[in-house]
């Protein structure tokens, strides 16, 4: 197990570190706007991710959870406070170059799989690179590898109706890592799966895990909180401090 | 970076996963694209035919008409040979003969001309041959005079009378023998009130004889090339003019001028304009469906965005950037508008192609048309995306994947 820290203020890392930190997560907060009343929703939250961590993050429905998820994925930018990627302040970045930051370091798992419907499991898993695209990866070899990878390497020309819960959630993680991402980010990967599959997706993660990602999942399950490295617990848009 | 290539295979997914709205959609620009592309084919088509005709009924001719008796003699027959330009001249006199055949008589319009008429007016001679200087008291039927006017029909080498009523009141009357009857006519659409089927053609010397009178009823000739036939009008309009003391600045007062000219570079011109109009008509309809058209793609397109709302929450959770889901919408109306325009320009050609054969028209494609097709169809396609691409590439990320 790795060191659990949760830090206040801003870090203290020497130089070393700085290198091995993939999410730094500064004092931020998030209100949306219902009508003319703000809401907040997170209440100043700093979070620390080294390389390599597997970090899960749970708490009670509507504590804050994806919306967390989404300002370190760069979905949405916070309402104060700064997050920070492979070292780079995400403030000073235009959307345009956020999105390509998501295209080649973040890979999205979502609890709704969220496939394309009318493209096939190798169409989908190749979508990404349309956009971003890492010229040293044959993307069409490496989409066909990693679709082995989760077991579904005779699957490739199946559309996402065609497919069952867990193997459309092995479809998106072969998704999430077509370019090779620095972090993976999942929002209740299992939320939609019975037992059986859900240990499947989860030993996928974990072998993820071993070979040196970086995964920051959400979830409700305690029973998913053996996989990861570390919890962090979120009440009501604060981190609970155990 | 989106390729394009990517954008239309995406694009053309999309639309075959929605083949029922899709084909709907492309309907108001088949129709579009087939109306504009039918209405400039077939204007086309006309504008040949219409050439066509006028051609046929002379060789770059100028038509001199005196309004008033005794205005045109030898001095401004030779005037008109003589101006540059000028490659046939052929005097006109005309008066209505009493033509007796057997026994039968019938009223016809004889004219008195030389040899040129029947190059000038592109005569074409079904039998026999036509008038030339030397000939004396012969005679040329037209079609209709040889092979309907008469209970009998007239043949090469028949003799004819003419009675004319001179203008004392007295009486001539003269047997011609008959040298050559034109080609039967063709039916047209285009009368240009010098047809020669039911006239007969005399030697002009013969007839200014016959009636006693030195003037000409006017002039026919023909310019060297339709491209300068304008110029060549004009200056006989001019040496004409002066010829007769008309000062220049009465030059184009047809009341004040004792005589008209026009060629047929302005008939040509008249007719263009009359096919102008018609294309104004054809084209303002076939306007009116493209922007019924590209209101159709862009309601469907503005649709497709709403529908796939999580699709494009998706796409940008991936890494798209703005930039890319508008290009990706955009590309895909386009696909959408160029399919239409594709079957459009098909369905238009088709259509076209009827009208030809139905109203006997020539079958004129220009290239152009395909181009102008698919440029068309492209471009209500652009106009029609840009709105519901710009909203789809507005969304924010996290709305849009909430969007269920
Ligand atoms: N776009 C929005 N506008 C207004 N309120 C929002 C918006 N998005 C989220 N919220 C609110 O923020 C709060 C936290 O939502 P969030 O989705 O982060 O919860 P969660 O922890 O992921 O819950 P769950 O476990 O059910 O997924 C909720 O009360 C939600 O209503
Ligand atoms: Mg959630």
């Amino acid at each position: 197990m790795m060191v659990i820290r949760l830090y206040e203020g801003n870090s203290q890392l020497n130089d070393d570190t700085v290198m091995d930190v993939v999410i730094d997560i500064q004092n931020i907060r998030k209100s949306y706007l219902l009508g003319d009343m703000e809401v907040p929703i997170l209440h100043g939250i700093n979070l620390l991710v080294k390389k390599g961590e597997f970090v899960a993050i749970m708490g009670p429905s509507g504590s804050g959870k994806s919306t967390l998820m989404n300002m370190i994925g760069c979905l949405d930018r916070p309402t104060d406070g700064n997050v920070m990627l492979m070292g780079k302040d995400t403030r000073s970045i235009s959307d345009n170059d956020l999105a390509e930051l998501r295209g080649f370091e973040i890979g999205f798992v979502f609890q709704n799989f969220n496939l394309i419907p009318r493209l096939s499991a190798y169409e989908n898993v190749l979508l990404p690179t349309y956009s971003n695209s890492k010229v040293n990866l044959d993307n069409e070899e490496r989409a066909r590898d990693l679709l082995e990878t989760v077991g579904l390497g005779d699957r490739l020309d199946h559309k996402p109706t065609e497919l069952s819960g867990g193997q459309r959630q092995r479809v998106a993680i072969a998704r999430s890592l077509i370019n090779d991402p620095s972090l993976i980010l999942a929002d209740e990967p299992t939320g939609n799966l019975d037992t059986k599959t859900s240990t499947e997706v989860m030993d996928i993660f974990s072998s993820l895990h071993k070979g040196g990602c970086t995964i920051v999942m959400i979830t409700h399950d305690p029973e998913m909180e053996k996989y990861a490295d570390r919890v962090v617990h979120i009440r009501d848009g604060y981190i609970e401090n155990n | 970076m989106l390729g394009l290539k990517h954008s239309i295979r995406f694009a053309l997914g999309s639309i075959w996963s929605a083949k029922m709205r899709s084909s709907l959609t492309t309907l108001g620009i088949i129709i579009g694209v087939a109306a504009v592309i039918a209405n400039v084919s077939l204007g086309a088509s006309f504008s040949e035919f219409f050439e066509d005709e006028i051609g046929s009924v002379g060789n770059n001719f100028i038509v001199i008409e005196s309004n008033t008796p005794h205005t045109f003699h030898d001095n401004e027959l030779e005037l008109v040979k003589n101006t540059p330009g000028i490659v046939g001249v052929s005097p006109l006199t005309q008066e209505t003969g009493g033509v007796r055949y057997m026994s039968e008589v019938r009223q016809i319009p004889v004219q008195g001309v030389s040899d040129d008429y029947g190059q000038v007016a592109n005569i074409q001679m079904g039998s026999g041959s036509f008038i030339d200087d030397n000939d004396g008291y012969v005679a040329v039927l037209g079609y209709d005079v040889a092979y309907d006017k008469f209970d009998r029909k007239i043949a090469n080498k028949n003799s004819i009378e003419i009675t004319f009523v001179k203008s004392d009141g007295s009486t001539v009357t003269e047997t011609f023998r008959v040298k050559g009857i034109t080609q039967s006519k063709e039916t047209k659409l285009v009368e240009s009130g010098i047809e020669p089927e039911g006239r007969i053609f005399i030697p002009v010397k013969v007839m200014s004889e016959l009636l006693g009178d030195d003037y000409y009823w006017g002039f026919f000739a023909a310019a060297e090339s339709i491209e300068t036939i304008d110029e060549v009008s004009d200056e006989v309009d001019k040496r004409l003019a002066r010829n007769l003391g008309i000062p220049m600045r009465d030059l184009d007062e047809e009341d004040i001028k004792p005589y008209s000219i026009f060629d047929q570079g302005e008939v040509l011109e008249n007719m263009n304009q009359v096919s102008g109009a018609l294309g104004t008509l054809l084209t303002s309809v076939a306007f009116i469906s493209l922007v019924v058209g590209s209101i159709g793609i862009m309601n469907i397109m503005l649709v497709t965005v709403t529908e796939r709302t999580s699709e494009i929450g998706i796409m940008k959770s991936l890494g798209f950037k703005n930039y890319e889901v508008l290009s990706l919408f955009i590309v895909e109306s386009m696909v959408v508008g160029l399919l239409g325009g594709i079957l459009g320009t098909l369905f238009g050609l088709g259509g076209a192609y009827l009208v030809n054969n139905l109203m006997g028209l020539p079958h004129v494609f220009p290239l152009e048309l395909i181009f102008i097709g698919m440029f068309v169809s492209l471009f209500v396609g652009l106009v029609a995306g840009v709105y519901p691409a710009n909203k789809a590439a507005k969304m924010n990320p996290v709305d849009a994947l909430r969007h269920e």
